[in-house]
């Protein structure tokens, strides 16, 4: 966790020395958007063993398979703002690392703006998806008949977090500033494994 | 528009927002709204992705996903590369090329329970590399080895690259994982043949044979390995024998993983939460790519694309040795610009129709597709293993590259061997699975 805190206390204390409440809100939210997709892993990994262990000791989870996949699709998405933030979203860097300056913010600025479009359309449409669900009360099919609603809304929540990261690192570029998600070139080597476990390629 | 206008416009499209540096998931996801415009009869392209993206994101099997990838998060922290120098260096002494063997080795025993090619190169590197530099074996071939042999961190089960190709084909993670099993021992097979080859060729440059030892204290210097090969065996068997889904085996992985991290004092608070935010991150990061791959998937099949392609081929009555090969060199080409994730991702949303029409079985394509993404892990300018093995040596690019070059045409034999003898892939799954 102090690594975390680490890279965070850096990244927001670039320029002025005091931050205002809205990035320290920002920053917590992604930060801890991350956390509470760190806790749904975990309850993956206990589901998981349980199952596993319950099957030959004749205990049944009630639904676990289905909450198990709540769990995966909750991770993922609530994930995503800090996963942004961090720079581990991957890109073709074949071009754009080669710019620098003007030409570089730019391309920035074009990168962000046709991110933010697809991915609020997406958060847009998930909500829109989510609500739905709770209108019409769609519930598990499986053993336990859970509002759908509910495991929807980390889809959404994860979505809309997201777009305004993006919004957020747009008006970042904008003034002027380097994107967060921009890594600095690893310079040992225990950075460069650092990535390459990031890379997962 | 006809078919292959729009199949045109798509394809630049894609091209122009990739290169451009929009990131791969956004890239597809855009890619796939621009083809559902294409599509008559109204269908709403915002619902459409909702409802996909929910429907594949929240799968119960998906969730081997992050565990694997926890796995290998975890074994990375420990002392494990150390561990495998020493335990493997003794038995060599006798094989020409001797400890030079230990990156192939090594590689193969962490690929199997990594699921990374870039982190078994890493972990592997972190101690071969020097230790094979003071003893004076040839820079050259070591460096060549580690990058060719990281690879088989996608090839030996667990494997990253596997699961998210069994996902997006919609086969059997299982089955894939089986079918890697016999193609990763034959990439071994080659790479130490080549390596002892070489040493019987250039009997100059190889270093003095090490202090013999006696069985029992190989044996001592090997204990440490026991653990690790045990969690090996275990995979495997519950993966042949049934015992467990891929998504229970990964989490039994885990909890292995998390008891040799605790044996070797490595299992702090701080690496525990290290460990979670990191799998936090690379899965999110897949996901997403997953997400856009499957909308543009389902977009692609509303336009028809990849049926007309499928027939296309079809029609030009192609010896299927030949596609294979058209194929290859394709994908050596897409591998010089793109990262394997993307790799399998697009081909998933447009080759596919055409490799069954060819009567290809899905999961030997499997096979196939990562050993051409092990090559682009190889092949520059952006393979990932070069550049890992670029900042650990201090070598430059070029260097690198021709070291890796001997090992980038080894696997175009292995992807050779498994085409003409397709039983090399299928025989362990059809074996678990008959039928």
């Amino acid at each position: 966790m102090s690594g975390e805190a680490g890279i965070h206390g850096m990244l927001g204390g670039g320029g002025a020395g005091k931050r205002s409440v809205l990035r320290v809100v920002l920053d917590g939210l992604y930060l801890w958007a991350g956390y509470l997709a760190g806790f749904f892993l975990i309850m993956i990994l206990l589901l998981m063993m349980a199952l596993s262990l319950g099957r030959p000791l004749g205990i049944n989870i009630p639904a676990g398979d289905e909450f198990a996949a709540w769990a995966m699709a909750a991770m993922a998405f609530l994930g995503l703002a800090h996963t942004f933030r961090s720079g581990d979203m991957i890109r073709v860097g074949l071009l754009v690392d080669r710019l620098e300056g003007r030409r570089k913010q730019i391309a920035e600025v074009i990168c962000l703006l046709i991110g933010i479009g697809v991915v609020g359309f997406f958060a847009w449409h998930a909500t829109v998806f989510t609500r739905f669900s709770w209108i019409l009360n769609d519930r598990a099919t499986g053993v336990i008949p859970v509002p759908l609603w509910i495991p929807q809304l980390a889809y959404c929540s994860g979505l809309i977090l997201l777009t305004i990261a993006m919004i957020d690192e747009l008006v970042h570029v904008l003034g002027g500033g380097t994107p967060h998600y921009e890594k600095p070139k690893p310079k040992t080597a225990e950075e460069v494994i650092e990535q390459a476990l990031q890379s997962a390629v | 528009m006809d078919l292959v206008s729009i199949s045109l416009v798509l394809l630049v499209f894609l091209l122009l927002l990739l290169l451009g540096g929009v990131w791969i998931a956004v890239a597809l996801l855009a890619t796939g709204f621009v083809g559902m415009q294409f599509v008559g009869g109204g269908i709403p392209a915002g619902s459409v992705l909702a409802t996909t993206i929910w429907g594949n994101s929240a799968s119960w099997e998906l969730a081997a996903l992050p565990l694997f990838i926890w796995m290998g998060e975890i074994l990375f922290r420990t002392k494990l590369s150390e561990e495998m120098f020493r335990g493997l260096a003794p038995w060599l002494n006798r094989i020409p090329g001797r400890l030079m063997h230990v990156n192939v080795l090594a590689s193969g025993l962490f690929g199997s329970v990594s699921g990374s090619s870039a982190a078994t190169t890493a972990t592997v590197a972190k101690i071969a590399l020097p230790e094979l530099n003071r003893r004076g074996y040839d820079e050259k071939l070591s460096l060549g080895s580690l990058a060719g042999a990281g690879t088989l961190g996608i090839l030996i089960p667990p494997s990253i690259t596997m699961v998210i190709y069994a996902v997006a084909a919609n086969v059997s993670i299982i089955q894939v994982f089986l079918a890697g099993f016999i193609p990763g021992a034959l990439v071994m097979f080659l790479y130490s043949g080549y390596i002892a080859g070489w040493h019987m060729l250039h009997p100059d440059k190889s270093p003095p044979a090490e202090p013999k030892m006696s069985f029992s204290e190989k044996m001592r210097e090997s204990r440490n390995l026991i653990p690790v090969s045990l969690l090996i065996i275990f995979i495997f068997a519950a993966l042949a024998l049934g015992w467990a889904t891929a998504t229970e085996c990964a989490a039994w992985g885990v909890v292995a993983s998390f008891a040799i991290a605790w044996k070797q004092g490595f299992l702090s608070r701080d690496n525990f939460w290290m460990s979670v935010m990191g799998t936090v991150k690379v899965t999110c990061m897949i996901m997403l790519i997953l997400a856009g791959a499957a909308f543009m998937k389902q977009s692609m099949g509303y336009t028809g694309i990849p049926n007309a392609l499928a027939s296309w081929v079809d029609g030009l009555n192609l010896n299927p040795y030949a596609l294979i090969a058209v194929l290859t060199v394709m994908y050596i080409i897409l591998g010089t610009a793109l990262d394997g994730i993307s790799m399998i991702v697009l081909t998933t949303a447009v080759v596919l129709p055409m490799i069954e029409k060819a009567g290809f079985d899905l999961v030997w394509f499997g096979i196939f597709l990562v050993l051409v993404v092990e090559m682009a892990e190889i092949s520059p300018p952006v393979g990932f293993n070069l550049f890992v093995l670029q900042t650990m040596s201090g070598r430059d690019s070029n260097f690198v590259a021709l070291a890796a070059l001997p090992f980038f045409f080894l696997l175009i034999v292995a992807v050779a061997i498994v085409t003409v003898f397709p039983g090399l892939v299928m025989w362990l799954p059809r074996l678990v699975f008959p039928g």
